[in-house]
């Protein structure tokens, strides 16, 4: 983890203009911010002074440039996206003014609310998304039926099912997927012919007869017979 | 009959105060001052919604007084027939004397049972049948047909055919879109509503009618910048159909029903008798219009100053 932040110098390739990157860079930052704490004050809850080495991201007082020749080509290609992002906003965050850094912090720690999210509309929409999927898909009941009858006449061709009678089907809606019906059918075993088997040939081999075995010569030569079985038998 | 042939040239000059409504046409429509009118005549379109109360007689009356005041006679037929309300919104409720179920019965001619309106001369109502007749209230799915079809066999047939649909979806509603051939599926951006058009959509491409366009109505567009109304847009992607119009929410639409005149005829047009004009174009030249998003102002940024990170 102290790798991700170690190279934090590198990314930016050139001073951006810090307004632009900082919003498009917020969904990102707030997300890797839950688990790894505040990035521009205390990562990891070290302190500020330990940051203060060569090798470590540095918020107040060192120049980045410095370091990051050192660093370029070891961290660079381990890096995600995310981190990337980090480094380029850290990078211009060192670049910044006191004032520009203290505000920058301002709207880290306290971030504006979401009203994107949970906005009424958003709530509505995701309700009629759910509430039109399953109500375009739903099928009569005859239809159910049709549908377990066909569903165990297709199956059976290849497993023999537990028990018709708990054979279910069922429509759910899924957020990701949409409707989904879903068959549920018990199986007792599977047809022979279908079977996953080890053994997959049922011949014999008969009349081996090595005539060098390789021990010496590296190469083996040996005819054997093998009889595969008629189907008739 | 008392249609006059569906006219597509510009009119000549005409009275004073449809001149300066013309005008302001004129001026949203690139110059043009009248419609193309797509497809053969008469076009039977019917208007529906599913759920109650969502504007659709409302919507009726005024793409009809619109039409109507574009040159193109368009017939209005208030396919409820057991409450009655088109009437009142075109301001012909002492009018109507004969509907629809006495030209069935024998009793009379069609051209007898469509009512006229005063100002606009192309503009007619049929009802379809008395609220407290004693007959027996269910007619077949054939009468609309039979009347559609009447219309179009008429010395001068209209160019329009509108048909108001009772709300709901039972044989009230199947009557109604028997005739149609196109579908104005008028819906409000709330979720109940969108529930119902959708199933409605469903039942009408069942049926056949595959041109189905939806007029969005009633939107508030502050509730919609405050994320509390689906706006347009999202009303179009779940529906997933062509965007007649959008109509904002309008006190004049109390207004004017109280007073029994069409919005659209209100001069100067408010912001809901524009997008209903607007949306009778569209409707004449078979046209959909695409949503915008309403951009949110850029925020501009502040550069200095202290205080300036207090408070977004």
């Amino acid at each position: 983890m102290a790798m991700s932040i170690s190279g934090g110098c590198v990314g930016g390739d050139s001073c951006t203009v810090l307004a632009p990157s900082a919003s498009s860079l917020r969904p990102p930052l707030r997300r890797a911010a839950g688990p790894k704490g505040h990035f521009c004050t205390f990562p990891h809850g070290a302190s500020s002074n330990h940051m203060l080495t060569n090798n470590q991201l540095c918020v107040e007082h060192q120049r980045c440039p410095q370091s990051s020749t050192q660093t370029y080509a070891l961290s660079r290609k381990d890096f995600s996206p995310i981190t990337q992002d980090v480094e380029g906003f850290l990078h211009n965050v060192v670049n910044m003014g006191f004032l520009d850094r203290l505000k920058l912090a301002w709207k880290i720690m306290f971030p504006a609310p979401t009203i994107k999210e949970s906005s009424n509309a958003n709530i509505a929409k995701q309700r009629l998304k759910m509430i039109l999927f399953s109500d375009r898909c739903e099928v009569s009941d005859e239809a159910k039926k049709k549908i377990v009858e066909h569903v165990i006449e297709a199956l059976s061709e290849f497993v023999e099912i537990e028990s018709r009678d708990n054979v279910q089907v069922d429509i759910l809606t899924d957020a990701g997927l949409g409707t989904v019906y879903s068959v549920t059918v018990p199986v007792r075993r599977v047809k022979p012919q279908y079977q996953e088997s080890e053994e997959q040939y049922r011949g014999k081999i008969v009349g081996v007869d090595f005539k060098d075995t390789g021990e010496s010569s590296g190469n083996v030569d040996v005819t054997f017979d093998f009889f595969v079985p008629n189907e008739n038998y | 009959m008392a249609f006059a042939p569906p006219r597509l040239l510009p009119l000549p000059p005409p009275p004073a105060a449809a001149a300066s409504t013309r005008a302001v046409s004129a001026r949203h429509h690139g110059g043009r001052t009248a419609p193309e009118l797509s497809g053969p005549t008469p076009r039977v379109v019917v208007v529906t919604s599913g759920k109650g109360g969502v504007g659709k007689t409302t919507t009726t009356a005024n793409l009809a007084a619109s039409l109507a005041r574009l040159g193109l006679p368009a017939v209005a037929v208030d396919a409820d027939a057991g409450l009655r309300n088109l009437d009142l919104l075109l301001g012909l409720e002492n009018r109507v004397h004969l509907t629809a179920a006495d030209v069935l019965a024998g009793d009379c001619r069609l051209d007898q049972a469509l009512v006229r309106h005063r100002a606009l001369q192309d503009l007619h109502l049929l009802c379809l049948s008395k609220p407290r007749s004693k007959l027996p209230l269910a007619f077949g799915s054939k009468t609309l047909t039979w009347v559609a079809d009447a219309l179009r066999r008429s010395p001068n047939p209209p160019a329009f055919i509108l048909i108001d649909c009772p709300a709901g979806v039972d044989a009230g509603f199947v009557t109604a879109i028997a005739p149609a051939e196109e579908a104005v599926l008028v819906t409000t951006p709330d979720i109940t509503a969108l529930r119902d058009a959708d199933r409605v959509a469903g039942l009408l491409e069942c049926d056949g009618i595959k041109d189905i366009k939806i007029i969005v109505n009633r939107v508030r567009p502050d509730l919609v910048k405050g994320e509390d109304m689906m706006s347009a847009l999202d009303v179009q992607e779940m529906l997933g159909l062509p965007l007649l119009g959008v109509v904002p929410e309008d006190a004049e639409v109390i207004r004017s029903t109280n007073r029994g005149v069409p919005l659209v005829l209100n001069d100067p047009p408010t912001p809901a008798g524009l997008a209903l004009e607007q949306a009778t174009w569209r409707l004449v030249e078979r046209d959909a219009m695409t949503a915008v998003m309403v951009e949110e102002q850029e925020r501009p940024k502040k550069k200095g100053g202290f205080f300036s990170f207090f408070g977004r």
